[in-house]
């Protein structure tokens, strides 16, 4: 991990909503995987206070790509602090010929990246967009991608058969949308599949993250064996298996 | 340097500049960004007698130039806390000082505990804001009777004018003011209210005006902490008659600026030479400007709302 400057030396808008900023970052940060992210400043004042989260989309042979709200204004040249390479790489096994990604509400920027490795060894990949993710612009994602659009999860058509035909299942969803979401996805892999093996279905938890560490102990992430570990350095991908989602959602309930 | 010395051993704060509980970690997690040996101590998240878990709901609020956080104070307990990082302790090269919170009883048993182990430097007492003088007296008396570590006594912000002089007599060996104050703020996520304890450049102010009040009337040497995010910052505490100053979620927003902090009071003078101007005191090759060189921006949209499409 490192703390350095990048320079936003392109920015290109992809869509209404969506832009993508091209950073020239010296080489330790360009050294990084599907999942992993920075935490970003780009203003010389502390409003706002905490670091954003990047996530890169691409990477040059110079630069990384990462994608941004049109909402948020950048310049050309404006020099950006970046924290990182944060979190682990997509566990992507090398055996899973048959992705299922599914982004729920959220953009499905954080595929991105991996699809890129996962389609180079021609592996299949699908991806669902829900909600208001299917806002999303299709000329942004890989040509080789199949892309299905719901209006909501139950209205995912073949839904049981995508799931059923997953090698590996990564799925998408802001807080406070992921406990839930996350939660319905395994109930029905565990239906159609009648058991969800370990490094089947990942989740990705996505919590403001203060310091990207693993000091501040805010985006803890509660597992089945009790362990209570951090989304900043353990995740943001977490085995569904492994998260206890059950006492996790009890406890938001009541919270 | 700051040199807190009890019956069995000296705590050496050089520099006088400090990792503040709940910013840095248990063990020197920032240890992988950061040279951390350019503190004078590092003080741990707080810990508990027995486990604690993290909060559910929301954690993380943004704020205006700040943050809310309440994670709960989530460790494993002091017995599995210390088998966790006894090992790291021993290594590390700064004193580490374990910042404890809980009841009466809690705080005796774990300092009675720690006394006994080798690689605390000292214990950080974490003072709840609804406790009274009374209460806080004897908490600390408490605590006192078990440990000749150095004691230090964490007290809450808006509370701290009151209760100084009783942890004062209970036998802390120096003061640490303030935690950060606790707030409520809506979560932008979820739309709910959520409290935890408030974090920012703001609230220096708040805090320099107590150690301004206190210092001269208390005994012990004071901490101090909250909103130092510049060795500016840090030097109007010391100016208000703090001895060594703890540093906290700057670590998040600029973790450069702790090196920078520390390295501004590694020995040289720890307040302006009088009628000096600002731009003629730099010592050690701190930051020339106030803030930093990046290039400012349009101020985007502070608060991100999901979701993001």
């Amino acid at each position: 991990m490192h703390q350095r400057q990048a320079v936003i030396e392109r920015i290109r808008r992809v869509s209404a909503g969506v832009q993508r900023l091209e950073l020239a970052v010296e080489p330790p940060q360009r050294a990084l995987s599907g999942g992993q992210f920075f935490l970003a400043r780009t203003t010389a004042t502390y409003d706002p206070y905490l670091r954003e989260a990047w996530l890169p989309v691409a990477l040059n042979d110079k630069t990384i790509v990462v994608e941004r709200p049109t909402r948020y204004q950048y310049l050309p040249n404006q020099v950006v602090d970046l924290l990182g390479p944060l979190g682990k790489p997509f566990p992507l096994r090398n055996s899973a010929r048959a992705l299922l990604l599914i982004a729920y509400e959220a953009a499905p920027s954080i595929f991105l990246l991996m699809l890129q490795s996962a389609l180079a060894r021609n592996s299949a990949a699908t991806l669902v967009l829900i909600g208001q993710a299917q806002q999303y612009p299709l000329e942004a994602l890989p040509s080789a991608l199949e892309v299905i659009r719901a209006e909501h999860y139950e209205t995912w058509a073949e839904r049981a058969q995508h799931i059923a035909w997953a090698d590996q299942i990564f799925a998408v969803a802001p807080p406070p949308y992921d406990l839930p979401a996350y939660m319905r996805l395994l109930e029905d892999a565990q239906r159609v599949r009648h058991a969800v093996s370990a490094e089947l279905l990942y989740g990705i938890f996505q919590p403001p993250m203060p310091c990207g560490i693993g000091a501040c102990q805010a985006c803890l992430v509660r597992l089945q064996n009790g362990d209570e570990v951090p989304a900043c350095t353990e995740g943001m991908a977490f085995d569904l298996t492994r998260v206890n989602l059950l006492q996790s959602l009890a406890d938001s309930a009541g919270a | 340097m700051l040199e807190i010395t009890t019956g069995k051993m000296t705590l050496r704060l050089s520099p006088p500049v400090m990792g503040a509980s709940g910013a840095f970690g248990f063990a020197g997690e920032y240890g992988k960004l950061i040279d951390l040996s350019t503190l004078g101590a590092l003080v741990t998240n707080p810990i508990s007698l027995r486990a604690r878990r993290a909060a559910t709901g929301a954690r993380v609020v943004p704020l205006d130039s700040g943050v809310l956080i309440h994670t709960g104070l989530p460790n494993g307990g002091i017995y599995k806390m210390h088998r966790q990082y006894a090992a790291k302790w021993r290594a590390s090269p700064i004193p580490v000082i374990v910042h404890l919170i809980g009841t009466p009883e809690d705080l005796a048993e774990c300092a009675a505990f720690l006394d006994q182990q080798a690689e605390i430097a000292a214990i950080e007492l974490g003072i709840n804001d609804a406790l009274t003088a009374r209460e806080v007296r004897a908490m600390v008396a408490r605590v006192r009777a078990q440990t000749q570590l150095p004691l230090l006594a964490k007290l809450p912000l808006y509370q701290a004018v009151n209760l100084a002089a009783a942890a004062a007599d209970g036998g802390a060996n120096a003061l640490v003011i303030a935690a950060p104050p606790r707030g409520t703020a809506r979560d932008p996520l979820s739309g709910q209210l959520v409290g935890g304890r408030v974090y920012g450049p703001w609230l220096k102010p708040l805090a320099v005006r107590i150690v301004g009040q206190l210092a001269p009337r208390l005994s012990i040497p004071i901490i101090g902490c909250g909103g130092i995010h510049h060795p500016d910052d840090a030097r109007d505490f010391f100016e208000a008659g703090a001895r060594a100053v703890q540093l906290d979620s700057v670590v998040w927003a600029r973790p450069e600026m702790v090196i920078a902090i520390a390295k501004a009071f590694s020995g040289g003078e720890l307040t302006r030479a009088a009628g000096a101007l600002a731009d003629e005191w730099r010592p050690l090759g701190e930051p020339a400007e106030r803030r930093t060189t990046l290039i400012p921006a349009p101020p985007p949209p502070h608060v991100p709302s999901p979701p993001e499409i």
